[in-house]
């Protein structure tokens, strides 16, 4: 198992090299430099060619490559040319407040979707499955923005029950708990929307899994010895139906830390993953490439974790 | 089981209207979002001269207009007495006077920072931190005299000494900021940048309160461009500095010090910075204690105005917008011509686009007020000339408005020696008339302007084909002059002098050439007295106007929304709200 687990990681280094060659190629492919995203309309050519040179922007892509890959081993991303301070400053400037999110998100969709999952594939085919699918269909091909903004007419608007956006009331000052609860009233609707959106290929995929379980042979054994239902479906069943779930919950890893563009913007959360766009819109290369290597790292991570998590969870397989 | 499907599917098709119905009331706030891309530009440092702003007549679409029921104020808004909240795109966190790049970290600095000069609403400078300033005669020697008795937010007092200092971060090799200070020739200044000497030799401290600046070469902008530069504290900012190392500077870019009417309080990346009155700002303490920048988008802030979550903001302005404002009744709004223009790029390598008369053509045989009127409704005009209706060089004598007139246009390709071939394309020496357009993706104005040109250059026996890029795309192609047609927009400065038509001129994209508007140009820059300023850029403007370097196309508005209980918040085309920011209050 040790053993296993230093080959995949020492395995990850050429994947994250290749990574990074090709995510610097197509940076250096991409029409335009920070300074013509800039566009200032009375920049001199000199004063252009000034700054081109102290970002280095106009040596050799090679060149300027192994300067990055070089900084990178010493543990230094550059500076973001955007907000002018060092790109790992950045991230934990933003990425803190896009996770929240997606945690407390990643909870509430696992809870509902393993309790909707398990009841639909119960009652197949009942007016509850029907319900539950329904709604999960719609949720999940509702466009975000779009819900978002009904919530936000619904409940910010008209029944004034949540603020519009944001993630602290302007000018408060209370006590550190009364700054939480005002948190965590900002957070209410994103995460909700967030829920909504994850919950649904969440259920399918449980609830057929589960289908596939509570048919097997030891499952009506068990119900045969005469056990309580509920014992039935929810230690022998679900035990069995969750263990292709801990795949995902490696995947979930990097979009925990990935922010949700649309969502940020529409709530005006401080997330991470505005930041990540307007880098690309503006060519802060230091940036987009620092946030795409460290997202890069925790899907490897993610990878390995969820493929370790599965060994040790399911007996029949074995890692060598 | 499968008319069950159908069944279900029908449910969700008919759940799914229903709410879109129930959305249907929220395209109202969806704003347009306008050329932002193209205009990303910060508004440049002011620099400009005295002017008379041209009279308004009665237009709607412009002035400030008064909120009709400021009693529909939300309570929430009504509670904060002592607490102005701006709603604004999310700062970067660069406040920092020589390095701030975007607007609206542009705002806190104005609110922190001060300098010689303050920019006035039209344009001009008054004295701000200067007692006097004198000009010598050959306007080569600047003497600034700094008001007694001013201090920073730290409690050491403003000295000239602190103005020599940001002299030398701006003239230090390694300073990446926007500011270009080499251009303003201060005597030693490239030395000093070449790291030759340590002092800067052009720049003398006389005492605490005077300093005498020489240059080696002067223009109108001159005095402008030395009176604008931000006052620090050289004991912070410049504690450890050593000639040629700015890296120090950025770990103080959050952490600001100056002798403004605000001082920093706190920054929460993306969401808000929060000022706090500077109780012995020397033009007297600020009226409103607090004052809160906050994030808002676009799809949102007019939700967080009704809401009473933020009192002022900028809205895009568009016939949806302007209308939700006017109904919310509290909100007084500020509409004003935006210091910029959109136009439709030519290049001039391409010999089709050499002559003047098929120029003239194109801008004859395109509708552009139709264009207009789709994209902004009334809150737009016609341009002719590339210069903003607010500005003293702008002139509109001797103009040809150049109204839509089809004949015309075909008759100045005729004369041109297009014409129309079988198919109906125009050709000239075996070569069909065509045009290609590169278009950026998600633009409003695009999306208006395509449809359109395509129409009117198919009646004039011109094909037109558009090609989508990426903005990004389409700007390095213009730096490679591989292009035939762009739309964009150019923002302005308070001065008109620009290089963008002027022969090989930095920002002169279109290879334009012109040696009688380039003297033109020349002369208004080195002219010290306004009147033979203004009779230049006339002169110049004239020729652009006959000569049709690129299609001008509009001038849109901008418009801040605020609420009505707040007082005396200045706000112009030139000059944002934070500069005066002390003298507002809020109505109990």
């Amino acid at each position: 198992m040790k053993q296993y687990i230093i080959r995949r990681l020492l395995q990850i280094i050429p994947t994250l090299i290749g990574i990074s060659i090709i995510i610097f190629a197509i940076s250096s492919l991409v029409p335009g430099d920070y300074i013509t995203a800039v566009n200032n309309p009375t920049m001199t050519a000199e004063k252009a060619a000034q700054l081109r040179e102290i970002y280095g922007l106009d040596k050799p892509p090679v060149e300027r490559y192994l300067t990055w890959v070089g900084n990178m081993i010493k543990g230094n991303l550059g500076d973001s040319l955007v907000h002018k301070q060092p790109v790992t400053t950045v991230m934990n400037n933003y990425v803190w407040n896009s996770f929240f999110v997606a945690i407390f998100s990643l909870i509430f969709s696992w809870i509902i979707a393993t309790f909707a999952g398990v009841f639909s594939a119960k009652f197949q085919y009942s007016l509850f499955d029907k319900i539950v699918t329904l709604l999960i269909f719609l949720c999940m091909s509702l466009p975000s923005f779009f819900i978002g903004l009904l919530l936000i007419k619904f409940f910010a608007l008209d029944l004034g029950w949540f603020p519009v956006g944001g993630m602290k009331t302007s000018g408060l000052n209370g006590s550190t708990w009364d700054q939480l609860i005002d948190i965590a009233w900002h957070m209410f609707l994103p995460v909700m929307v967030l829920t909504m959106l994850s919950t649904g290929s969440l259920t399918r995929y449980f609830r057929t899994s589960m289908l596939e379980v509570i048919r097997q042979d030891y499952i009506r054994t068990a119900r045969a010895k005469g056990l309580k239902e509920r014992t039935v479906i929810f230690k022998h069943a679900l035990r069995n139906a969750m263990l292709p779930a801990i795949t995902l919950i490696g995947f979930e890893l990097p979009s925990l830390f990935g922010g949700a563009i649309i969502l940020e913007k529409i709530f005006i959360w401080p997330g991470v993953g505005q930041v990540y766009l307007e880098s690309i819109n503006m060519r802060d290369y230091p940036f987009m490439l620092g946030f795409t290597v460290f997202i890069s790292v925790l899907t490897l991570v993610g990878n390995l974790l969820s493929d370790v998590l599965y060994g040790a969870a399911d007996p029949r397989i074995r890692l060598k | 089981m499968k008319k069950r499907m159908s069944l279900l599917l029908a449910i969700m098709l008919m759940a799914i209207l229903v709410l879109a119905a129930c959305g249907g009331g929220q395209t109202a706030e969806q704003p347009n979002q306008g050329d932002t891309q193209t205009e990303q530009t910060p508004p440049a440092e002011g620099e400009g001269k005295e002017t008379e702003p041209p009279a308004e007549g009665q237009d709607e679409s412009q002035g400030y207009f008064e909120a009709e029921d400021p009693s529909a104020n939300p309570a929430n808004a009504l509670a904060r007495k002592d607490t102005l909240i701006v709603g604004m795109t999310a700062p970067k966190g660069v406040f920092n006077p020589f390095y701030w790049q975007t607007a609206y970290d542009r705002y806190v600095v104005d609110a922190i920072f001060d300098s010689f000069f303050s920019l006035n609403g039209d344009g001009t400078y008054n004295n701000r931190l200067a007692e006097s300033v004198e000009v010598s005669e050959d306007k080569l020697k600047y003497t600034f005299k700094l008001k007694q008795g001013v201090t920073y937010s730290n409690g050491e007092p403003v000295t000239v000494k602190d103005y020599a200092f940001a002299m030398k971060v701006l003239h230090d090799k390694s300073y990446d900021g926007q500011s270009d200070i080499l251009s303003v020739n201060v005597k030693g200044g490239k030395e000093y940048y070449d790291g030759k000497t340590d002092e800067i030799s052009g720049i003398k401290v006389i005492d605490d309160h005077t300093v005498e600046i020489e240059v080696t070469e002067a223009n109108a902008m001159t005095k402008d461009n030395l009176g604008t530069v931000f006052f620090v504290p050289e004991s912070y900012y410049g504690k450890d500095y050593k000639h040629g190392n700015l890296e120090y500077m950025k770990d103080l870019h959050s952490k600001p010090i100056g002798s403004g009417q605000y001082v920093l309080k706190s920054y929460s990346p993306g969401q808000e910075v929060v000022l706090e009155a500077n109780p012995n700002y020397f033009l007297g303490a600020p009226k409103i204690k607090n004052v809160i920048y906050k994030t808002t988008t676009d799809e949102t802030k007019l939700a967080m105005f009704q809401s009473g979550e933020i009192d002022m903001d900028m809205v895009s302005v568009s016939e949806d917008n302007v209308e939700a404002v006017k109904l919310m009744g509290f909100l007084d709004y500020n509409m004003f011509p935006y210091n910029g223009y959109g136009y439709v790029a030519l290049n001039h390598k391409d010999p089709k686009f050499q002559d003047q008369k098929v120029r003239q053509a194109l801008l004859y045989g395109l509708n552009r007020a139709e264009i207009v009127e789709i994209i902004y409704g009334p809150y737009a005009n016609v341009i002719n000339i590339p210069q903003s209706s607010e500005s003293w060089a702008y002139t509109n004598e001797g103009i040809e408005p150049y109204e839509f007139d089809m004949e015309k246009a075909k008759q100045l390709l005729d004369e041109a020696g297009w014409v129309p071939g079988a198919d109906g394309i125009r050709e000239k020496d075996g070569k069909k008339f065509e045009i290609h357009f590169s278009a950026t993706a998600d633009n409003p104005v695009i999306d208006a302007l395509i449809p359109i040109m395509t129409k009117n250059y198919q009646d004039l026996g011109i094909k037109l084909t558009a090609e989508t890029l990426d903005f990004n795309a389409i700007m390095d192609k213009k730096d490679k002059g591989e292009f035939e047609m762009f739309f964009a927009a150019w923002g302005l400065t308070p001065d008109p002098d620009s290089t963008v038509y002027i022969t090989d001129g930095q920002q002169n994209d279109l290879g334009y050439s012109n040696p009688e508007y380039d003297a033109a140009m020349k002369k208004g820059l080195n002219a010290f007295d306004l009147e033979e300023r203004k009779a230049a850029y006339a002169e110049a403007y004239r020729i652009l106007n006959q000569d049709v370097p690129d299609l001008p196309i509009y001038q849109r508005r901008d418009m801040w929304a605020i609420n009505s209980r707040l007082k005396g918040i200045d706000i112009t085309p030139y000059k944002n709200f934070a500069i005066d920011l002390y003298k507002a209050e809020i109505e109990q």
